[in-house]
């Protein structure tokens, strides 16, 4: 029933949110994301989070006519742009979907199944969507768009909501493909939002890279069919055959073009041209969090080789992300390669698959959502309000507007430090590698890379920061004043990391003397320094060898030669290569 | 009970700054500071660092270039502090004396506790001279001067102090006063 | 109690440990040396100095730090989960970090750049040393490990990557880039005086504490075999200090990191393999 309303709610809601004018549609989004919110919080609390039931046949054909229609639009599109990739992969997909629609068996399993990971996946969408909504209502309205475009630009946003919380809750691969396609859809109509050449160009890549998703996805469905004669998750992985684990390899490449995984990096980093509010939501709620669900609902299915080949490429992926972002000075592109890193991180921790490895996953993906989603609307308040885009930039933010420097240096404590969600994470993911290895010593390299990757994401954020914190000697501060729009989803997301670290010491991960401890000595004990040593502290400027001039340090960037991008590009692609041959052989 | 103001003197701490030196005296304080002198036994250790220096180690006639260094590294410098004139030119500006681009000594700007004298001075001498100045910080606590004072008592029309506009220079008269 | 006594007094003893090490090595500079307690000296003056702030948040941050890591210490004494605590530290380690660059001095800038940089260096390899533990042990928890017998053979590689970043961690030579006194004068702790450096002090003390508690482990619940090897790391890291140049910060990475990994890379195969 909430899955129902969830999927169909806001669906309705974007029809309205296109024809409203500005105050009455700012009303209702807010009102309307509350009761969004307020829906996936009370199905995570309900008894029965499980359910299952088929839909009527009358849907199956409206799904294979939207389906039908999709692809020939971007056949369309492809033509029109005259983009040769954009028309090959949607004329492979047209091939193989009415090869799919062919040969589809008449077994019918339940087309709807929502379990605990999709109420999981519900907040996520809804809360830290809802949210990113919000503060889009603002930061449209800064656009030189036309009305209908700035509606048009919320509506498709509450578009893609319906779309992911149909897509967590479906377990009939081919209306998981279908859906696959619209979010493709969605990013691209977004990307291109703004309609100059840079933009339409990065739609244009984003739509060819996420079709090779549909590509992989339907020939998992031809696999399937063939093999197992069945259309549907809880069918394939039932009678799954260690010998025959083509449909999942397939998937799992689904998953990592979803996840921007590096061979397919570029769409992702592209799509930074597009308004901010579109990153933070592709980034944080949408879009990429399909990849590690998709893991996570084929884990059962991967055993041995694949497991290991999965684990072995997501945590490759983690590492080498984090170090191209570290020759990276623009923000939102330092932000893009640490999504990319983490859903690697996520993705190898579902093809584990222990009961310790998946709760490490989900946590990663709650927290990663919130800290995610709090930097982006961060990266758009420094865009709209300072103009700045670059972190060379950024130098003494601190001065201007110590909110918005406590609300980005939050975020990046959240996704590497103690007590955080996502270092819980990190946390587990270490501690469920090392068992692995116990059994098998491959299982050590992929420690290395989650190792060094985590440094690296350290080494990188903590870079930005300290540009961020540079100030000077009591200085009256210039605050600058931002909007509410922009300032409260902000301090929700930051209460909802609170939360998160209050969730973590609920579940009694780490003993209570861990964990509240330090938190105590660490705020308290300063403060009463503070109060006590400073009355009588006198000021003076820093040591600069008595020196009068300023002198600044620049920023270190630390550059990948070409030649080592390319290598690194052919060696994950190559082992993507490897992991199909190998599950043939 | 026993008197904690002598454990003050027991770790002093040196800022060494080059005021326009020949550099002599400036090998002669890095000789005095190797371990053969083993100034460490001590407790000195060479900071280069006026925050967290007690004993300051000039050298040098103090040129026009560097003397807005040397007020500033002064006033860096936290209280209680012993300031040490290293080398004749330091302490009287030696043969750069009347020279156009030379202050003559550096108690012209920071008001000096300890001369040490010789063009340049040995190591010897530096030592007995920290010592000497390890003695005088015993005395000295935080509140017995503080950086402002230095310009509160200016009495010349530039701003720069001048503590011994009273004593004598060399070819002048007697009746200045 | 008995762990509440060493908590509260692992500053202290952080210090007395400081200053035999300074004893010691001017002995091997045949020279006298300063008194044993000169750390202590040094502590009662710096009360006594008139205190110097920048701005506040750079001298809280100080403190945090210094809380932190007596947190972490404390955690290692009450045995608790060994790759909490080496978070923990990146924890104080990044407080440390965040003080260095909240100030406009270049020094700060330059030795909190070098800190972040050495973590890349060690971070991994501590990890790794973790994973080790685990894979003898069974759990990551530090009562364990010392319950059981020592594990100095099985993780022997493991352990002289652990000796490579001592150096590294206590600023010695020749892998004291992020310090380089008298180059970027002492890096963070520059523009700290007065009280606010006696914090800066004692951090450095029990890093000392941190340092040879985590050595400590290796020697599991054979406590003779624990204090030959603190005693022997002692003199070997002190003869070193006094006997090689400093590095680059560059050379330091590339060797401390490869060295590290290929060695615990090794070291974890091969018990996965036994």
């Amino acid at each position: 029933m909430t899955t129902a309303i969830l999927i169909i709610a806001p669906l309705l809601f974007a029809l309205a949110a296109l024809i409203a004018p500005v105050m009455i549609r700012n009303i209702l989004t807010i009102l309307f994301v509350i009761a969004l919110s307020a829906l996936s919080l009370g199905n995570v609390f309900s008894f029965n989070t499980s359910f299952a039931f088929p839909l009527p046949n009358s849907f199956h054909e409206l799904f294979i006519l939207l389906d039908t229609l999709l692809l020939l639009y971007f056949l369309w599109r492809g033509i029109v742009a005259k983009n040769a990739l954009v028309m090959l992969f949607a004329l492979v997909q047209i091939v193989l979907y009415a090869v799919v629609v062919y040969l589809s068996p008449a077994v019918v399993s339940s087309d709807i199944f929502a379990d605990h990971i999709s109420s999981v996946m519900y907040l996520v969408i809804n809360i830290v969507g809802g949210m990113i909504i919000v503060y889009a209502l603002k930061y449209i309205e800064s656009e030189e768009l036309s009305r209908f475009k700035k509606n048009g630009f919320i509506a498709i946003l509450f578009f893609f909501l319906s779309v992911m919380n149909f897509i967590v809750s479906t377990n009939n691969i081919e209306i998981f493909f279908l859906l696959f396609e619209l979010t493709t859809l969605c990013s691209y109509l977004l990307i291109g939002y703004r309609g100059d050449e840079l933009s339409v160009k990065n739609a244009l890549q984003a739509l060819w890279m996420n079709q090779i998703g549909g590509v992989a996805i339907l020939l998992a469905l031809v696999f399937s069919i063939l093999e197992y004669n069945t259309l549907y998750f809880d069918v394939l992985l039932a009678n799954i055959d260690e010998i025959y684990l083509l449909p999942v390899v397939f998937l799992a490449i689904a998953a990592f073009v979803k996840g921007a995984s590096i061979p397919f990096d570029k769409w992702l980093i592209g799509a930074m041209v597009a308004p901010t509010p579109v990153s933070a939501i592709l980034h944080s709620a949408t879009m990429v969090k399909i990849a590690p669900y998709l893991m996570l609902k084929i884990f059962p299915a991967m055993s041995g080789f694949l497991s290991l080949g999965v684990t072995l490429f997501g945590t490759f992926v983690f590492f080498t992300a984090t170090l191209l972002a570290l020759g990276k000075d623009y923000f939102k592109e330092i932000l893009g390669y640490s999504t990319i890193a983490l859903l690697g991180l996520m993705m190898s921790l579902a093809a584990i698959g222990t009961p310790e490895a998946v709760t490490a996953c989900l946590i990663l993906i709650m927290f990663h959502a919130v800290s995610k989603a709090l930097l982006f609307l961060q990266a758009g308040v420094l865009e709209k309000s300072f103009g700045l885009k670059y972190v060379d930039d950024i130098d003494g933010l601190v001065e201007r507007s110590p909110l918005t420097v406590l609300f980005i240096i939050v975020g990046f404590a959240s996704l590497t430090l103690p007590p955080f969600g996502v270092f819980i994470g990190k946390f587990m993911a270490i501690e469920s590698i090392s068992k692995e290895i116990i059994n098998n010593p491959f299982y050590t390299f992929a420690l290395i890379f989650l190792a060094l990757g985590s440094t690296l994401l350290t080494l990188l954020y903590f870079k930005v920061v300290a540009k961020l914190f540079a100030k000077d000697v009591d200085v009256k501060p210039l605050h600058v004043k931002i909007s509410k729009f922009y300032t409260v989803p902000s301090f929700l997301l930051l209460a909802l990391l609170f939360v998160g670290i209050y969730m973590i010491f609920l579940s009694h991960f780490l003993s209570s003397l861990e964990f509240v401890v330090p938190l105590v000595l660490i705020v308290f004990v300063p403060i009463l320094f503070a109060t006590l040593l400073f009355k009588n502290a006198h000021r003076v400027k820093e040591y600069n060898c008595g020196e009068k001039d300023e002198s600044k340090l620049g920023m270190y960037y630390f550059y990948l030669s070409d030649a080592l991008k390319k290598g690194i590009n052919t060696a994950a692609a190559l082992s993507l290569l490897v992991l199909i041959a190998g599950v043939l052989l | 009970m026993f008197d904690l103001k002598k454990y003050r003197k027991k770790s002093p701490w040196i800022l060494h700054y080059n005021a326009g030196s020949c550099n002599g005296c400036d090998i002669e304080i890095l000789a005095a500071l190797s371990p053969k002198y083993d100034l460490e036994r001590f407790g000195v250790i060479n900071t280069g660092n006026p925050k967290q220096s007690d004993i300051f180690l000039v050298t040098g006639p103090v040129t026009y270039r560097t003397r807005e260094r040397l007020v500033e590294l002064y006033t860096q410098m936290p209280e209680p502090k012993v300031v040490i004139a290293v080398g004749s030119c330091a302490c009287t500006g030696c043969v750069f004396r009347d020279m156009y681009n030379v202050e003559v000594g550096i108690d012209r700007y920071i008001p000096v506790d300890v001369y040490v004298p010789g063009c340049a001075s040995s190591p010897e001498l530096i030592i007995d001279g920290v010592v000497k100045g390890l003695e005088i910080l015993e005395h000295k606590s935080k509140e017995m001067e503080k950086p402002f004072k230095l310009f509160k008592a200016a009495t010349i029309d530039d701003g720069i102090v001048n503590r011994r506009h009273s004593a004598l220079k060399v070819g002048e008269d007697d009746a200045k006063d | 109690m008995m762990e509440a006594f060493f908590i509260a007094v692992a500053p202290l003893l952080g210090g007395l440990l400081y200053g035999f090490e300074r004893v010691l090595r001017a002995r091997m500079q045949n020279r006298k040396g300063p008194p044993l307690l000169q750390p202590f000296y040094d502590m009662y003056k710096l009360i006594g100095k008139q205190a110097f702030i920048v701005n506040p948040y750079h001298s809280i941050l100080g403190i945090v730090y210094f809380i932190t890591l007596w947190i972490v210490v404390a955690f290692i004494i009450l045995g608790e989960n060994l790759l909490y605590i080496i978070f923990l530290h990146l924890l104080s380690v990044v407080f440390l970090i965040l003080a260095g660059f909240s100030v406009r001095s270049v020094y700060s800038h330059i030795g909190a750049n070098r800190e972040l940089l050495a973590t890349l260096a060690y971070e991994p390899v501590l990890v790794m040393m973790a994973v080790g533990f685990f894979m003898i042990n069974g759990s990551f928890e530090i009562s364990a490990i010392r319950a059981n017998a020592s594990s100095i053979i099985p993780l022997f590689l493991l352990f002289l990557t652990f000796l490579m970043i001592i150096p590294v961690k206590l600023k010695k030579s020749p892998f004291n880039a992020t310090e380089a006194h008298q180059e970027i004068i002492g890096g963070v702790e520059v523009e700290y005086s007065g009280v606010f450096f006696e914090f800066m002090y004692m951090a450095k003390w029990l890093e000392y504490v941190f340092i040879y508690l985590l050595l400590m482990l290796f020697a599991g619940d054979n406590i003779a075999l624990g204090t030959a090897l603190f005693i022997g790391t002692f003199l070997l890291v002190n003869l070193v200090d006094n006997a090689t140049a400093r590095v680059k910060m560059r050379d330091l990475i590339k060797i401390v990191l490869t060295l590290g990994i290929v060695l615990g890379t090794v070291n974890l195969i091969g018990l996965s393999y036994v």
